[in-house]
């Protein structure tokens, strides 16, 4: 059977099918994006910090806008050539609209990927500094020479695992571990269920001879033939260790004892940011094993200078100014953020020398390393860390909420005009009026994308 | 819609001035948000109509809704008032959190 008025219209609508089709789905999606927009809102009023503003790559974003206002005029001239009977054009700009598309999902890649390799680091004071982590983030932790693991009585989410959650973090060779019972094993999944099933068998054992109503948890000690150090993230441990902890514990329960070696985060800081820093000169940043008395100088004069070209821009003569600057973003933007372009501060005058030697190449090594001030940050004083992911504030959250889901989007219309245009040969020879429908259905949800891009560029990128 | 090979030329004209208004005004979007304005407010503002503008362009001659049969704006006349009072409800954010206190 044929679906009725897929070309024409239907009498009591005045239109075909379709076209109503569309217009009920995009009514239900402004809801959806209106919901969305309005929790932009409320998270930007509530912010406790000012709102980042010109903090995404603005470049990239104009020109994903003009790749998608491009896209929605392609798409058009697509429908219109298919009334005209024009194939060939009509194939074009489909083509056109779809690699569109296409370059602004690698666009959103790009961008997406800068962000999961950016990190936000808050020191204890408040202080924020944002860098790369160039090896990631790692414990060491050595002179293991005991693994404690617990095998749970009843079934439980943390139940010994070691070949899967401790091992893997083990540096260099896995050496043989002894039993209790003195035998060496190599320690993988078969010797360790093995291990397990002997363990749960006298906890078993020992539950019927006291008369116990749950089967006890047993640990068994592995002792391994050589020291082992352990090269762990904090996110694959239990909990966090304290700074200088002699004890960490796996996902997985079991437990080692030893040294921390190094707990220090390599990072290679290209912003400082004081917002939140109650005394901003008696910043921990300011440290001298951290950035130093340099880049706080740096800060202090880029500060001064913000405020005194502030005043002068602004003032009404009478020591006040007439605009107020909490309202100005780039004003606050001077007050609290100081970008790092280069190793070492730049310097004035008699430290001059100071310059030539940070902009040394390194020889060896990487080559964008010499760009940042690298510090190696003690746990101590890290409060929290985070990549510039949802996790990191609201700003974040709200912007990889609304630019997936809008990314989705792009995806999904752009999966259906290929499908017009490489799956719909038929229609095209046999009922283009219908195929022309067909486009102008998908051009309006097309347009639609577009149409909340407009909103998202300028509130997510500029304003 | 458009269905004469004359009407259809004219409505490809149309498409690419508006496509083209479209780029000049997201230029205009991005220059003014650099102009310091008396307070940030004031960009947000400004940068919200001409984003309303734009967003109006598209939808008015990209998805023909200067003339469009009387069902759809049936249809998004629900969606506006729906639309209307989700954006209504950040008018909360403007009372006191201690006034809510007292419930």
């Amino acid at each position: 059977m044929d679906i009725p008025y897929t070309v024409t219209a239907r009498p009591d609508t005045g239109l075909y099918n379709a076209k109503v089709g569309i217009w009920l789905f995009l009514a239900s999606e402004v809801m959806l994006f209106g919901g969305l927009f309005s929790s932009y809102i409320f998270l930007r009023v509530g912010a406790d910090y000012p709102w980042p503003v010109h903090e995404l790559n603005v470049t990239l974003g104009f020109i994903n806008t003009l790749v998608l206002i491009g896209s929605s005029v392609t798409v058009l001239l697509a429908w219109a050539s298919l009334k005209l009977r024009r194939i060939g054009a009509y194939k074009l700009y489909m083509l056109i609209t779809v690699l569109c598309a296409a370059t602004f999902m690698v666009n959103k890649t790009f961008e997406y990927k800068a962000k999961f390799e950016h990190y936000s680091v808050t020191l204890t004071d408040g202080t924020i500094l944002t860098g790369h982590l160039p090896h990631g983030y790692s414990l060491e932790f050595g002179d293991v020479k005991t693994l404690n693991l617990t095998v749970a009585g009843k079934t439980s989410a943390v139940d010994a695992d070691p070949v899967k959650y401790v091992l893997p973090y083990v540096k260099g060779d896995v050496p043989k571990f002894r039993t209790e019972a003195g035998e060496e094993i190599t320690l993988d999944a078969a010797s360790f269920a093995k291990l397990k099933a002997e363990a749960h068998a006298k906890a078993v054992e020992k539950a019927k001879a006291e008369q116990l109503k749950e089967v006890p948890n047993w640990s068994v000690k592995l002792t391994a033939a050589a020291p082992l150090t352990f090269s762990v993230p904090p996110s694959k441990l239990l909990a966090k260790p304290a700074p200088g902890a002699t004890m960490i514990a796996f996902r997985d329960g079991t437990s080692v004892e030893g040294r921390m070696i190094n707990d220090k985060m390599t990072l290679e800081v290209d912003g400082v940011d004081l917002r939140a820093t109650p005394d901003k000169e008696k910043s921990l940043a300011w440290n001298e094993h951290y950035l130093g008395s340099a880049w706080k100088k740096a800060f202090i004069e880029q500060r001064d200078h913000a405020i005194a070209e502030f005043n002068e821009k602004y003032g009404d003569g009478k020591g006040g100014t007439t605009r107020d600057p909490n309202k100005s973003a780039t004003h606050q933007k001077h007050q609290f953020f100081m970008h790092l372009h280069s190793a070492k501060p730049e310097s004035h005058g008699a430290d001059g020398a100071h310059k030539a030697e940070a902009h040394a190449p390194a020889g060896h090594g990487e080559a964008h390393a010499s760009h940042h001030p690298e510090v190696q940050l003690e746990r101590k004083d890290v409060q929290f860390f985070s990549n510039f992911t949802p996790k990191l504030n609201s700003y974040y959250a709200i912007y990889f909420t609304l630019t997936g889901l809008h990314g989705m989007h792009v995806v999904a219309g752009a999966l259906v005009l290929a499908y017009f245009l490489v799956c719909n040969g038929r229609m095209l020879r046999e009922d283009p009026e219908r195929l022309a429908n067909r486009v102008e259905v998908g051009g309006l949800f097309w347009h639609f994308v577009d149409l909340v891009w407009i909103f998202l560029f300028p509130l997510l990128y500029l304003l | 819609m458009a269905d004469s090979p004359q009407e259809i030329q004219k409505a490809v004209r149309k498409i690419l001035w508006i496509g083209a208004i479209l780029i000049v005004f997201t230029v205009i979007t991005v220059a003014l948000s650099y102009v310091e304005l008396p307070s940030h407010s004031w960009n947000l503002i400004v940068g919200m109509i001409v984003a309303t503008f734009k967003a109006a362009l598209v939808a008015l001659v990209f998805m023909h809704l200067n003339h469009e049969a009387k069902l759809i704006y049936k249809i998004l006349a629900f969606t506006t008032v729906f639309a209307l009072a989700i954006f209504l409800l950040i008018y909360f954010t403007s009372l006191d959190p201690l006034e809510f206190a007292r419930f």
